[in-house]
């Protein structure tokens, strides 16, 4: 018998016009199976939480990578673990609540008990009641642990792996998004909270956006009104050495740009509004943490984080996925525990910046969706990338959408296929 | 012990529910923002009860003085124009409880529940939750009048079930 044909395209081809993806990627079940095992559940690393949200043995948070659900936990020894959240016995999810403290995972169901390390502890009525039933002599309650996840930390930033033969994370990740990583988490955080959006959409319509320079200042008329992010301010737009994840970055500037430059580049733009002032200015009256002066970095980490730093705002914003055309965005904000109340005010201020009904965030939701909206009948058809020049080079300044092309390149070699670029 | 509510003021703040019903549901954000007592300390949060029962400050929205609250205003009317798709609400409030906090101010709880029509789609429910007020009675006999000194809007829904433009 043959093999079952792939109902997705192999072959992609770009020209010299730019990259093109075919909007097929978007909706198409078979490629969305095909990333839960090649990319979710292959050879990557995925975020999954801060140690700050598990400060005490015992404590778990219940997540998701693609759309496996796991849990995320410290043990009696304080050690995080990562398990599927799902019972050894038959299959029903170990963990309902999003997060709590326990001594032991026990399952609703049949009661059976896993400790902190995963290891089944204790089966009811193993040995039968009045000697009727019980479970057969060869059953060894050390083959029936959860399904651990191979787990390492950076500064506090967990990832887990189902790969056991994935390069170690400071090798995956490579040395600038170890640098961005290690420069927010310096010190000891204090989460202040968890923003969660449904979008719907598909996951990689995120994963381009917040790997686009491009849209920054001409979708966001907050950021460029307010001058949190231009195209005419000095940045770099940089990827890792193997092209899957991005750092974007508005670096300080000895000459920054002139009022007329700024209205000559934006002329036409309905994002670029000099009118509009605010009642209160202080939301952007921030402060200075960070001694290279960079005020906005967008780290996107393949395949489901995103950490950032806008102003004073200080996230990490984890993608979800549900269905081709659904995800759930989980931004969770935070500020250092040494902060004193004057920092704290700034930052609480400064959250209306992001999140589901965030100043320069909302629109990323809209932008997404009505993407999906429109390419739902022409998966043949492509998106063009081509600003900056079309392929994923890096580059000093934020015009550009080579990150995006960086991000495709590593998803084609993830799910095999060709990439053909015709001259 | 609190003092019982005169029938002007129960009737005032009715009326306070009402109007702020009335402009969100008519997309009208200057209605919304009258809804709310001039004073600089005057605030406007929306969090939802996830971080409201961790005890975490992180909100949707984050208005914590009148400047702010009317930056909200220009938000949607004027920063975010073209950004996002139109959509109306409904929204349906049920008083819980009031108790006096002295100098013409009130404690109130309600319920309210928000349905949801995106321009060319179908009605859904956006979310429920818990308004948690604190009602200023300004003026006396028939012309007093209720505003919000803080309005502390606690929505259930643990995901939101899209990006948000409107306070709830
Ligand atoms: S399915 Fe968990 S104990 Fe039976
Ligand atoms: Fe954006």
């Amino acid at each position: 018998m043959n093999a079952p044909m792939e109902s997705f395209e192999q072959r992609w081809t770009s020209s010299p016009e730019g990259f093109r993806v075919p909007y097929e990627v978007f909706t198409d079940r078979a490629y969305y199976d095909k990333e839960q095992e090649k990319i979710f559940r292959g050879e990557t690393w995925s975020f999954v939480g801060l140690e700050a949200e598990l400060p005490n043995k015992g404590d778990f948070k219940a997540t998701a990578i693609g759309d496996t659900p796991v849990i995320v936990t410290r043990d009696q020894v304080g050690q995080i673990r990562v398990f599927k959240n799902r019972c050894a016995h038959r299959g029903a999810l170990l963990v309902r609540e999003p997060r709590g403290n326990v001594k032991s995972f026990d399952c609703v169901y049949h009661q059976w008990s896993f400790d902190l390390t995963g290891a089944l502890r204790g089966v009811p009525m193993r040995r039968g009641v009045r000697g009727q039933g019980g479970m057969p002599p060869e059953f060894d309650m050390a083959n029936f642990g959860l399904d651990a996840l191979r787990v390492e930390s950076l500064n506090g930033v967990i990832f887990a792996s189902f790969s056991s033969t994935v390069e170690p994370l400071l090798d995956y990740l490579g040395e600038e998004v170890v640098d961005t990583i290690q420069r927010i988490f310096n010190r000891p955080i204090r989460i202040m909270g968890d923003q969660r959006q449904y979008v719907h959409g598909n996951w990689k319509l995120y994963a381009e956006n917040t790997r686009d320079p491009y849209h920054g200042s001409l979708l966001h008329l907050f950021h460029n009104t307010f001058g949190l992010y231009r195209a005419t301010q000095a940045g770099v737009s940089h990827m890792d050495a193997s092209k899957r994840h991005s750092i974007l970055k508005v670096v300080a500037t000895a000459t920054p740009a002139s009022e007329s430059e700024n209205k000559e580049v934006y002329k036409d733009v309905r994002s670029y509004n000099t009118d509009f002032h605010l009642q209160d200015p202080s939301i952007l009256a921030g402060r200075k943490e960070f001694d290279d002066g960079s005020t906005l970095i967008i780290n996107a980490i393949f395949p489901n984080l995103l950490l950032q730093q806008i102003a004073n705002t200080l996230a990490v914003r984890q993608s979800v996925t549900y269905a081709p055309d659904a995800f759930e965005i989980v931004w969770t904000l935070f500020g250092y525990a040494d902060d004193d109340e004057e920092m704290q005010m700034i930052r609480m201020k400064q959250s209306n910046l992001i999140g589901p009904a965030g100043l320069i965030s909302m629109e990323d939701g809209e932008a997404v969706e009505i993407v999906q909206e429109a390419v739902v009948r022409d998966g043949k058809k492509t998106s063009l990338l081509a600003m900056g020049g079309g392929r994923a080079e890096n580059v000093e300044h934020m015009i550009t959408e080579a990150p995006i092309i960086g991000f495709w390149e590593n998803y084609c070699r993830y799910l095999g296929i060709t990439q053909v670029r015709v001259a | 012990m609190s003092q019982a509510i005169t029938a002007a003021h129960t009737s005032a703040i009715d009326a306070l529910h009402t109007a702020y019903v009335a402009a969100l549901d008519q997309g009208d954000m200057a209605a919304w923002a009258a809804t709310f007592a001039v004073a600089d300390e005057t605030s406007y949060f929306c969090i939802s009860a996830e971080n409201d029962r961790r005890g975490l400050p992180l909100a949707l929205m984050y208005d914590d003085c009148r400047g702010r609250i009317d930056d909200r205003v220009s938000f949607v009317t004027k920063v975010w124009v073209g950004t996002y798709q139109p959509y109306r609400t409904r929204h349906f409030i049920q008083r819980l409880s009031c108790e006096s906090a002295g100098n013409n101010q009130y404690r109130v709880t309600s319920g309210f529940m928000i349905m949801m029509t995106p321009e060319g789609g179908a009605t859904t429910i956006l979310t429920s939750g818990e308004y948690r007020d604190l009602i200023e009675i300004q003026g006396e006999g028939d012309n007093a009048r209720a505003v919000f000194r803080e309005r502390r809007t606690v929505y259930d829904a643990d995901v939101l079930p899209r990006y948000i433009v409107f306070p709830f």
